[in-house]
């Protein structure tokens, strides 16, 4: 049995409360039955008078002490006479008296004037005998008390296990074993229908009711969110860009697969944290962080174009970088960065660029191309000289085999120029067979050098695979220089084209020459009639 | 009721308040002429024939005289002196006779005797009817009220 257990309690508190009331009433009861007993002996006492007045009158009347002294005595043989005196005129006649303790005092009339006092005479009571007949009485009333405490404490806690305690602890029990939520119900006990225990078995009923029906809608919810979060996160698992959410000083919280596959594209290992913006995936992370500041002062979503640091420096992965700050209900900040791959794209406005710049034939600048920079050295003052180069033979090469040999031939020639040329020396295909040099800062003497060693190479017999043939084509050339010929663009090129005619004019006369410069043939006249 | 006990009450209080004319059969307490004692009360009277003085108040030792048996006398006399029948008066005397301390009065078989008892004694007292009275005795005491 549970020390703490209601029933223990109980009965602790009923015994010793019937204990205390008992005591009192006890206490209280012999109180009481000592006054009552010394009532009685009172009367007792006055009933013992009554039965001797008369003699005892006679005696005082006559003044017999004899007789009144056979009257005290007499009444002192009672249980509860201490002791007697009768008082007459002149004399007491007195039995021993110890104690004066509540004496009774009845006066003695003559016996024939009945208003005529004779004597007087005196009882006192046995206060011992009073007491113990008191604490007899009292004892036997006590021993019933107990008795009774005994008996009613027994019923209480009888009456109280089996209406009361008993039936809690089964609903204590049966509540215990029940997991709210589930569909299990107490009882309510026998003859607790309308009682205390009947509602609140009704009321932790309804209870559990209103759990169960909260389960039920909580494990539905809880289901539907679990399909969203399915959802949720194949979006985010499949999403083909990546996505990484991210505390703003750079820890990463949530990625998806295809971040990993772009770490793995790139070469990086993966991390918790790639700084600020993943900013050390990047390769102008400056620019990066600049940016993102500008971005966020104007608006809460930044997109930017930015190329990712590859391992392998042949690669390039280029990226739209689109970063969102979300605030949490919480007011926590956090960062959404979301990569899509622009690699493709990049690659494909480069191509464009090169196309706009570039020969295709030849990966050579193009005319255009080739004008701009002439401009951009013209304006900022820096000596240079173009070279016009023409191919001999070229049309009947195409005429012969064909615009396929053509290209070969074109790309063949491209290929020399290359290699002839310095390294920062610009070449061009100019148009048709035409190709343009663009030599900065050069001495005359390295320039006829240069081209010599080109001529060379030009006119090697080169192979035509498809036709199984060697073909070989020739180049004449006119060069300009500036500006000491000129500082316009036009008439440099046009200086340059007019040295090459001449080389041209002169060719059947003179085969060995390939090269003239503008300065050689210019006179002042003609260059005034150009 | 009440009416009733008014007039009961008035009745009562003439009786007392009118002295009621002597009758030749009044007890009367009488000695012999020549005893001192001229007047007793009723208090002495009882205290000397219920054994509680053995003398007159003037220290003259006292002889009371009883007549004997159950005389009509005796009776109204002990009847007028303590409210006792002849039988309660009786029991009073047995009952401290043993003592010895206090005796009872001497007995004459009559009254005739009895005057002539007192006639002779000069220390006797006794009661006899009004209308035996003669020149020998004094009435010390009478039943007025």
């Amino acid at each position: 049995m549970n020390k703490s257990g209601l029933l223990v309690r109980l009965a602790i508190v009923i015994s010793f409360s019937a204990l205390a009331v008992g005591f009192i009433s006890a206490q209280l009861f012999y109180r009481l039955t000592y006054l009552n007993e010394v009532e009685v002996s009172n009367l007792e006492i006055t009933q013992l008078y009554q039965t001797v007045s008369s003699t005892a009158s006679i005696a005082a009347y006559l003044e017999d002490k004899e007789l009144a002294r056979e009257v005290i005595n007499g009444l002192a043989t009672n249980d509860v006479v201490h002791g007697a005196r009768i008082s007459i005129a002149k004399s007491d006649i007195s039995t021993d008296i110890k104690h004066q303790n509540k004496p009774l005092v009845f006066n003695l009339n003559s016996p024939f004037e009945k208003d005529k006092k004779v004597g007087s005479l005196l009882i006192v009571p046995d206060l011992n005998y009073i007491e113990s007949r008191a604490t007899k009485i009292g004892e036997g009333n006590a021993k019933a008390l107990i008795a009774q405490s005994i008996i009613v404490t027994a019923i209480v806690i009888l009456i109280s296990y089996f209406l009361i305690t008993q039936p809690m602890v089964r609903i204590a029990r049966a509540l215990h074993s029940i997991t709210p939520g589930t569909s299990k119900r107490l009882t309510t006990p026998d003859f607790h229908e309308n009682s205390e225990l009947g509602h609140l078995v009704r009321d932790v009923n309804n209870l559990l009711e209103k759990a169960e029906n909260q389960f039920t809608e909580e494990r539905k919810l809880r289901k539907e969110i679990e399909v969203l979060e399915k959802r949720f996160r194949m979006l985010f698992e499949n999403s083909i860009s990546p996505i990484v959410l991210m505390e703003p000083l750079g820890s990463i919280l949530l990625h998806n697969k295809a971040f990993k596959v772009t770490l793995e594209k790139i070469g990086a290992k993966f991390r918790k944290n790639y700084g600020p913006l993943l900013e050390d995936l990047f390769e102008n992370s400056d620019q990066l962080t600049k940016w993102e500041q500008n971005s966020f002062t104007n608006d809460e979503i930044a997109t930017g174009e930015y190329k990712l640091n590859c391992k392998n420096k042949e690669d390039s992965v280029w990226v739209q970088v689109v970063v969102t700050s979300i605030k949490s209900d919480d007011m926590k900040e956090y960062y959404q960065i979301t990569l899509h791959d622009i690699s493709k794209r990049k690659k494909e406005l480069e191509s464009l660029s090169l196309r706009a710049d570039y020969d295709q034939l030849t990966q050579l600048f193009n005319r255009q191309a080739l004008e701009k920079k002439i401009l951009n050295y013209i304006r900022s003052q820096a000596p240079f000289a173009i070279v016009l180069l023409d191919l001999d033979g070229f049309k009947q090469v195409n005429d012969v085999y064909g615009h396929d040999a053509g290209d070969e031939i074109l790309i063949h020639v491209s290929g020399q120029i290359k290699r002839s040329v310095r390294r920062d020396d610009l070449t061009c295909r100019w148009g048709g067979d035409e190709f343009v040099l663009l030599l900065k800062h050069i001495q005359e003497k390295d320039l006829r050098e240069l081209v010599d060693k080109l001529t060379t190479r030009i006119k090697k017999s080169h192979y035509l695979k498809g036709y199984d043939k060697n073909v070989s084509v020739g180049a004449s050339m006119g060069a300009a220089f500036f500006p000491e010929d000129e500082v316009n663009l036009q008439n440099l090129v046009h200086l340059a084209d007019q040295a090459m005619y001449a080389v041209k004019r002169q060719h059947d006369s003179n085969p060995e020459l390939s090269l003239l410069f503008a300065k050689d043939i210019i006179k002042p006249s003609d260059s005034k009639t150009l | 009721m009440i009416r009733v006990t008014k007039y009961v009450l008035a009745f009562a209080l003439c009786l007392v308040a009118l002295p009621s004319p002597a009758s030749p059969n009044d007890v009367v307490v009488v000695v012999n002429i020549k005893n001192p004692t001229d007047q007793l009360t009723k208090s002495q009277v009882i205290g000397l024939f219920m054994g509680k003085y053995l003398a007159f108040p003037n220290g003259i030792k006292a002889s009371t005289v009883d007549i004997d048996g159950k005389d009509n006398l005796k009776k109204r006399f002990y009847q007028q002196l303590v409210g006792m029948s002849l039988a309660r008066v009786n029991s009073f005397w047995s009952r401290i006779k043993f003592t010895g301390r206090a005796k009872p009065p001497l007995k004459q078989p009559t009254e005739e005797a009895i005057v002539r008892f007192i006639t002779l004694k000069k220390d006797a007292i006794s009661y006899i009817s009004r209308s035996k009275l003669n020149e020998n005795l004094k009435v010390v005491f009478e039943f007025n009220e």
